[in-house]
């Protein structure tokens, strides 16, 4: 089987030769490691957009300003009905790596929020009323000519309607999103069925998109998303979605890297074909072999977990290796090398070692057998 | 008790996260001539301490927590102007922060609430906040305790930073340091300098309580 086969199989709940592993484009290291890795059997998964987004009647403007002592991006909206404005703070590197991150992988983080005031949700709303989604399939067609066999490229859209608000629009800090949600309760709901409305014809345009996975950037987390909140505002997305996916053939795929014990019956219940990114322990709470047996229906993207990564190859080693003997026979993972911090080549080399010689069904002695090699 | 049924009040709207009752009952309070002190010791407090033993055990999501807290600040608001200053003095004061490039504030946030339950003055810096400023408010506020939060493994150096400013400006034997976070360590905290470390709010809570019972 090619890696892009492998993938694809085990994320149809297929039948795999190999455990399929990856790297996400935008945290893979280029070099003779990863070279040498791709070699061995590492595929790489890839996320581009497939649409353009207008927004009608609404100018964007940046400038560089100085915010409480601090030099920001300021981005302002204007609409018929006012403006709003966001300020980003940007680290060194930002802009000069791809996927706008910082040398040290870390993306620009926003000082104050689009939302701030409760005046300011009309506008924003005028923003999303006013939104159109236009296909735009060249990013993808791209990716897959120039990955060919070697991975899969992924359609991406953006967090469904509440994670947006959550994590970008309104913001957690302080607390602030609960509190706007305990305040201005229809403002925010009001904003919320909107966003979901304009999102519709995304849904149609990723599913007929070139790609056969759907990864929305979700971040969902258990502390911030409680199962009240998932099921009242994230389930009923979760659902429209994959009903449009599902019916052209399409899968999926939600990034969730937290926490998500309190979540992991909704989960459960949901028609997310791919928990990507999941973390298992120390990073995030619920063991592989756990979220397995309750997700029965559900294909996992384990994110190796950057917490083991600083503590070197040796530490790397034995956690892999736990972890395969914790989910023998192997069947619906796929395991990413990293979604967060950037692998040491030493690190990335240690895991491919392991992982290259992951025939399935995986047993106990394929195991010790991979371990001996190794010693 | 006459005072009794305002203090029950203040600590009702607290438990039922409400904004406009907590307004109320701390007017009607004030007005009754209720001691603004025990409005907060013996009526918020006590309501805000169920809501964070409630978090404790799982019962409650942070999303109560944050609201519960806020509620309470909104009754500050009524209640704040009465407060002498010598009232504010004998209450124990925390400054917690995350620290410069590090804009995670969940567990802070947590961590600063449950403070706020048991009776300790909070002052908040929020996120990415540089040591500077830490110690200009450490400075001007002069803490029993400062908190300190980070949770990226390229932060968490930004801790060690703090506690060497502390110490150049004459502060580190004025007040104690607790620092927080899923990777911190005894180790971690020893190798910087700190008094104590914590990856769970509540252990670090009961520290701070004992350091404030200590200091008496
Ligand atoms: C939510 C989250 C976010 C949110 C933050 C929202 C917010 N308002 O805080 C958003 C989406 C914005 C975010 C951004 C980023 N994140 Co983030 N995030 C998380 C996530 C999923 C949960 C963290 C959390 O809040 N947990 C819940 C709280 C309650 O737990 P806690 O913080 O550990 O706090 C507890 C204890 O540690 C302790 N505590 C904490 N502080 C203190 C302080 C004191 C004084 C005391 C006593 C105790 C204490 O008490 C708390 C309660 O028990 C974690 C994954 C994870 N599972 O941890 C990643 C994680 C922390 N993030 C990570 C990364 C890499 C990032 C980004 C750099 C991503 C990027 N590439 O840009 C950015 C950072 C930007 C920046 N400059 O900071 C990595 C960090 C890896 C590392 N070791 O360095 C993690 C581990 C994810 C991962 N899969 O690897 N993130």
């Amino acid at each position: 089987m090619t890696r892009r086969e492998r993938i694809m199989a085990a994320s149809r709940k297929g039948r795999v030769d190999r455990l399929p592993f990856l790297h996400c484009w935008r945290h893979s290291q280029i070099g003779w490691a990863e070279r040498e890795c791709r070699n061995r059997g590492m595929g790489i998964s890839w996320a581009r957009p497939c649409y353009i987004m207008k927004m009608h009647n609404v100018d964007s403007t940046e400038e560089q300003v100085v915010s409480t002592g601090e030099v920001v991006v300021r981005r302002t909206y204007s609409t018929p009905m006012g403006s709003v404005y966001l300020d980003e703070k940007r680290e060194p590197g930002v802009g000069q790596w791809h996927a706008q991150r910082s040398w040290k992988d870390v993306m620009p983080w926003q000082k104050k929020r689009l939302i701030q005031e409760p005046e300011d949700y009309e506008v924003v709303k005028y923003m999303v009323d006013n939104t159109e989604y236009i296909p735009d399939y060249f990013p993808i067609e791209q990716a897959k000519e120039w990955l060919g066999e070697d991975g899969v490229v992924m359609s991406w859209i953006p967090k469904t309607p509440m994670a947006l608000l959550m994590i970008e629009w309104i913001g957690s800090e302080e607390g602030r999103f609960y509190i706007h949600h305990a305040r201005y309760r229809d403002k925010v709901e009001g904003l919320y069925e909107a966003m979901s409305k304009s999102l519709e014809p995304l849904y149609e345009i990723a599913a007929r998109s070139p790609a056969d996975i759907i990864w929305i950037p979700e971040n969902l987390e258990g502390y911030l998303v409680n199962p009240r909140l998932f099921e009242k505002y994230f389930m009923p997305e979760y659902e429209k979605c994959a009903r449009v996916l599902h019916k052209h053939g399409k899968l999926l795929a939600v990034h969730m890297d937290g926490r998500l014990g309190v979540l992991k019956d909704l989960i459960a219940k949901s028609p997310i074909d791919i928990i990507e990114a999941l973390h298992p322990p120390p990073v995030g709470d619920l063991p592989i072999s756990e979220a397995l047996s309750i997700w029965k229906d559900k294909v996992i993207w384990v994110g190796y977990p950057g917490a083991v990564y600083t503590l070197g190859p040796e530490a790397v080693k034995k956690h892999a290796l736990d972890l395969l003997r914790s989910v023998v026979p192997g069947d619906r993972l796929v395991i990413e090398m990293s979604t967060e911090n950037l692998v040491s080549n030493e690190n990335l080399l240690m895991l491919t070692s392991i992982l290259e010689n992951v025939e399935l069904p995986l047993t106990e002695e394929k195991i010790d057998r991979i371990e001996r090699s190794l010693s | 008790m006459a005072e009794e049924k305002y203090l029950v009040a203040l600590k009702e709207a607290i438990l039922n996260l409400d904004y406009g009752a907590v307004v109320k009952a701390a007017k009607e309070a004030m007005g009754a001539g209720v001691d603004p002190l025990r409005a907060v010791t013996d009526g918020m407090a006590p309501g805000m301490s169920i809501i964070g033993e409630k978090f404790e055990t799982g019962e409650y999501y942070l999303a109560e927590l944050v609201v519960a807290g806020d509620v309470m600040r909104e009754g500050m608001k009524v209640i704040n102007p009465y407060i002498k200053e010598e009232g504010s003095k004998t209450r124990k004061k925390m400054v917690i922060a995350t620290v410069e490039g590090d804009m995670h504030d969940i567990g802070k946030s947590i961590v600063a609430t449950l403070l706020i339950a048991r009776g300790f003055e909070v002052v908040d810096l929020g996120v990415d906040v540089p040591a500077a400023r830490i110690i200009d408010v450490v400075n001007e506020h002069k803490p029993a305790i400062l908190g300190l939060s980070a949770l990226l493994t390229v932060t968490m150096p930004k801790m060690g930073e703090v506690i060497a400013a502390l110490r150049a400006a004459g502060l580190r034997k004025k007040v104690k340091v607790i620092i927080g976070g899923p990777s911190v360590s005894a180790k971690f905290a020893e190798g910087i300098g700190a008094d104590h470390s914590s990856t769970n709010a509540v252990e670090g809570v009961e520290k701070c309580k004992d350091w404030v019972k200590e200091g008496g």
